[in-house]
């Protein structure tokens, strides 16, 4: 073994929208990229920003994708917004690539369920819908959290949480050595608007930072009623829109046990939604009439998801929604854009469907060592899932005598089982190790363990 | 030029149906309908019976469509949905008119008049099993099994047979099948409609083998000396399309306890879903009579009305033991099923129990099966649709799909069906009125309770009523107005009352 070396790896893009850009701007550095679309104006707007190749072209056609060299792609990513021109196109890039890896992103949940099946000649699918669905699922079940995700089958979660006025004393003004954490947890960061933190034990958290934290699902749920002391269990959530995106959510809610309301505009959507979930009430509504949400209680919710297909109306309808008393909003913002606007409004939570595409996509992007890879804060901060080789200089040294570079180890995975290290414990070969690091660090981190 | 438009447009055609196509497919139904008088022959030979009733009435009714087809051969056949229900409603008057006729030629004092024999007839194809007849011991065994045999043609259902054999009716036989076969929806068992009538039919015929066979070993057995093949085949031959005539004048009760049994398991299947059973039986997949919403709530309801029953009868007495089970469960499942046997003479039981079985005459089989009446399935959904009433008053934007096993059903449906039970109620109703107004005139002794049963009994093509017309009685009594209505009842009852009451409304007949 010469030295080690972030593994490059060729990747051919489909799609130059906002998927497109997220990914792009997300592998940029590390990766050699074509990006491919028939529309010259994206491919403009992205070669302006990046160095990588573009190639005017059509996706669904095998002369188009061979002349832009998909070839010799090891990764090949078909992330345009219509499914057919995906499906084609993984399909030309499984021939034309032989040995690549391919994505593509649908919208529909049946290619995923036939892709889950074999039935589609791919290495992975990707739903915004259903990324989008598992997403927030991960927020109502931590209610406090702003943005969560989940590493190592569930057992390692990375939450974001805003720590706000009625946060608990434990953790709050206090050195961080004498405050209270939840067992089997670090804060990994404090963000604050012109600095953040990889935390010691001398630095405080207060009201208003922005923490990370990495542990365990119950102490992400400890977390939460520590910083939001009022909040429960979600029991009885709202979801505004019965579309695709209102449809996946309320699917995996309710498999999950959660009691959902939906209401739906269209008359024709609300009937199929009323027939497909026997267990949810479906109104035929705006959502919008003052009647409407009074008679129903609507905000005696525990939650409300807007996910209906207007950006501007999901904001509208949020507002209203905790006038009417509905104490967490989380909304789908559909443009990038809208992101800062609901947060401007008041919003709790805000999701961007094509955001967590990319996000997802983009995990299949980096070294096979690394399994998951999450963003945080944009695209600012990267949590890895990383295995631990026996060159790493790392391997034996115990956890108090870590350097801190701009990196954090949050959790370790030993035979399956996820440890949340202390001082006295000890980095070994083949671990998977969580690390929350800044974007920028995440070539050096890889190649560090 | 304004010649010529004039002439291109052509003169105005004011009826909304092509009656040429429609005569002629009932005068092929009819040629081929007195095909059905050679089985009783073959028993008047057997028996040493007079067989010219039977053949007359065959080539009556052949001539009769032969001629009919003649004379409208050469019209461009169109039978559509419209005709459809012309085609289904006439055909069936004629059927009833081919039953009726041996009973003029050969019925005697007690079958030849012709309200009579008519009434008799549509008793018979409608599967009601009401009977003007009083002496049953004086009728020609020939005519006893031709009473039967009416029935069991009817039971399925003849155009059902005929879309099962003839190759004619291919075109346009869904709708012709919906009109006949009971329910508001047919189980599709195959794509092809003639294959679902077909395999309808078989099923139908080896559960009446079945049957024959089952009663008739009580015979060999010893077990049941009344029980001879003949009355195993008659009594199989009104099981099976629940139907309820019988050759005995004391119904089932002539026959053993093991008969009665028997006789309680095939009335139960015989207002099962036919498609179910196919599934279930032939198909051996068990589980689809649990899965079944429908089939589940026809077993609880003959159980709990069962249980009512025989607490009745058991705590005044009537009966005890066996015998009070037996007669609870047997009356139970006669009338719910609108069979309309007796084991007993139930007219004569305490008030609650005759209501329970008065109120069992508008729940009915199956839908898909033989039986009559409202249907359990209707109950289900209507009871349904109240439900989300109920809720929709407390939250007008509630979306609420009513489901059947789990599918949605569809809003037309739902509509189809409240409509439907108004208007059997409505007709119950101004039945009953006609019934109470002419035994007034005529002096027929029928009471409130008797008007309202045997009005019910006929449109429900159960069989028995109350008071005269009760199930030791007859309905030779009631005037011939009365008859008349009852006859109405039993036709638009067996034919679930749409086909029959579109042909009233003006716009089915005129553009």
């Amino acid at each position: 073994m010469t030295g080690v070396r972030f593994a490059l790896v060729k990747v051919f893009l489909i799609g130059a929208g906002q998927v497109g850009f997220t990914i792009v701007e997300a592998l940029h550095h590390d990766h050699e990229l074509t990006v491919m679309d028939n529309e010259p104006s994206r491919l403009t707007a992205i070669a302006d920003h990046y160095d990588v190749a573009t190639y005017e072209g059509d996706g669904t056609s095998r002369r188009d994708l061979s002349r832009a060299g998909v070839g010799g792609a090891n990764l090949v990513i078909a992330c345009t917004s219509r499914d057919e021109v995906n499906l084609v196109a993984g399909m030309f890039a499984r021939r034309e690539a032989q040995g690549a890896t391919t994505v593509i992103r649908t919208s529909n949940v049946e290619y995923v369920e036939l892709w889950r099946g074999g039935q589609l000649d791919v290495d992975f699918v990707v739903s915004s819908e259903l990324e989008t669905a598992h997403a927030i699922s991960r927020i109502i079940g931590v209610p406090a959290a702003r943005q969560t995700d989940v590493f190592a089958e569930g057992q390692v979660q990375i939450v974001e949480f805003d720590v706000e006025e009625g946060a608990s004393a434990d953790i709050t003004g206090v050195p961080l050595r004498d405050a209270k954490i939840p067992g089997d947890s670090k804060i990994a960061a404090i963000i604050r608007p012109r600095e953040t933190t990889l935390p010691g034990g001398d630095d405080v958290v207060r009201p208003g930072d922005r923490i990370v934290v990495i542990g365990s699902p119950q102490a992400a749920k400890d977390w939460s009623s520590i910083l939001w002391p009022e909040s429960g269990t979600v029991r009885d959530v709202v979801v505004f829109g019965a579309g695709r995106v209102g449809s996946a959510i309320a699917r995996v809610l309710l498999d999950q046990g959660i009691g959902v309301r939906m209401i739906e505009a269209s008359r024709e959507q609300a009937r199929r939604a009323a027939e497909a979930f026997p267990k949810a009430r479906v109104f035929n509504s705006t959502g919008l009439e003052p009647d409407f949400l009074e008679r129903e209680r609507i905000g005696q919710a525990q939650a409300g998801i807007f996910a209906m297909r207007d950006d501007a109306k999901n904001q509208y309808a949020a507002s209203l929604a905790k006038v009417h008393g509905i104490p967490f909003t989380i909304a789908i913002a559909h443009e990038a854009v809208s992101v800062a606007a609901f947060e401007q409004a008041g919003i709790d939570v805000s999701v961007n469907p094509r955001g967590v595409t990319a996000e997802e996509i983009v995990r299949f992007a980096h070294d096979p060592r690394t399994k998951q890879v999450a963003m945080l804060e944009g695209n600012r901060y990267e949590v890895l899932d990383v295995i631990t080789r026996e060159s790493s200089r790392y391997i034996g040294t115990q956890f108090r005598d870590m350097p801190v570079h701009g990196a954090l180890i949050g959790a370790i995975v030993r035979n399956g089982t996820a440890i949340f290290p202390h001082g006295d414990d000890v980095l070994q070969v083949g671990d998977r190790v969580i690390v929350f690091t800044e974007a920028a660090n995440v070539p050096w981190v890889v190649e560090a363990l | 030029m304004t010649q010529a438009v004039v002439h291109r447009i052509g003169p105005r055609r004011r009826l909304a149906i092509d009656v040429f196509a429609t005569v002629n497919l009932i005068g092929t139904l009819g040629k081929y309908l007195g095909l059905g008088a050679l089985f009783p022959v073959v028993i008047a030979l057997w028996y040493g019976e007079e067989i010219w009733p039977f053949l007359a009435a065959g080539a009556i009714t052949s001539g009769l469509g032969f001629a009919l087809e003649r004379l409208t051969a050469g019209a461009a056949v169109r039978v559509g949905v419209r005709e459809g229900f012309l085609v289904v409603s006439a055909t069936w008057l004629l059927a009833a008119g081919f039953a009726s006729l041996p009973y003029l030629f050969a019925g005697g004092d007690q079958l030849g008049h012709p309200v009579d024999a008519y009434f008799e007839g549509m008793s018979g194809f409608t599967t009601t099993g009401a009977s003007v007849v009083t002496d049953y011991d004086a009728l020609p065994r020939s005519i006893d099994m031709w009473r039967a045999f009416t029935q069991w043609l009817g039971g399925m259902g003849i155009i059902v047979l005929a879309i099962a054999v003839l190759p004619r009716l291919r075109v346009g036989g869904r709708q012709l099948m919906e009109s006949e076969l009971p329910g508001p929806e047919i189980a599709q068992l195959s794509e092809r409609i003639r294959s679902t009538a077909r395999l309808l039919w078989v099923l139908y015929v080896g559960l009446t083998a079945l049957e024959t066979l089952a009663l008739a070993s009580l015979g060999w057995l010893g077990v049941d000396e009344r029980m001879t093949p003949f009355e195993a085949l008659a009594h199989a031959f009104t099981t099976m399309p629940t139907g309820g005539f019988s050759t005995q004048a004391r119904s089932i009760e002539a026959f053993s306890a093991a008969a009665q049994w028997i006789i309680v398991v095939f009335m139960i299947l015989a207002g099962a879903n036919f498609a179910l059973m196919y599934r279930g039986f032939v198909r051996r997949r068990p589980r689809v009579f649990l899965r079944d919403e429908e089939f589940r709530l026809y077993l609880a309801l003959a159980l709990v009305a069962s249980l009512v029953l025989t607490a009745q009868i058991w705590g005044y007495g009537i009966a005890e033991g066996e015998a009070a089970v037996r007669s609870g469960v047997f009356q139970t499942v006669s009338i719910m099923t609108t069979t309309g046997y007796s084991s007993t003479d139930f007219a004569l039981w305490p008030a609650l129990a005759l209501l329970s079985l008065f109120a069992l005459m508008f729940v009915g089989g199956s839908a898909g099966s033989t039986g009559g009446s409202i249907k359990v399935v209707r109950h289900l959904l209507l009871g349904k649709v109240l439900r989300r009433e109920l809720d929709q008053t407390v939250s007008p934007e509630v979306v609420m799909p009513v489901k059947l096993n789990g599918a949605p059903v569809d809003e037309r449906t739902l509509r189809a069906i409240a409509s439907f039970i108004l208007l059997y109620v409505g007709i119950w109703a101004v039945g009953a009125a006609i019934l109470a107004i002419d035994s007034a005139f005529s002096g027929v002794d029928l009471g409130t309770l008797d008007a309202l049963g045997t009005s019910a009994t006929a449109l429900g093509n159960v069989g028995p009523g109350f008071g005269i017309t009760g199930p030791m009685g007859s309905f030779a009594p009631l005037g011939d107005v009365s008859k008349i209505t009852l006859i109405g009842l039993m036709w638009a009852g067996r034919l679930e009352i749409v086909p029959v009451v579109v042909l009233f409304t003006r716009h089915y007949w005129r553009l």
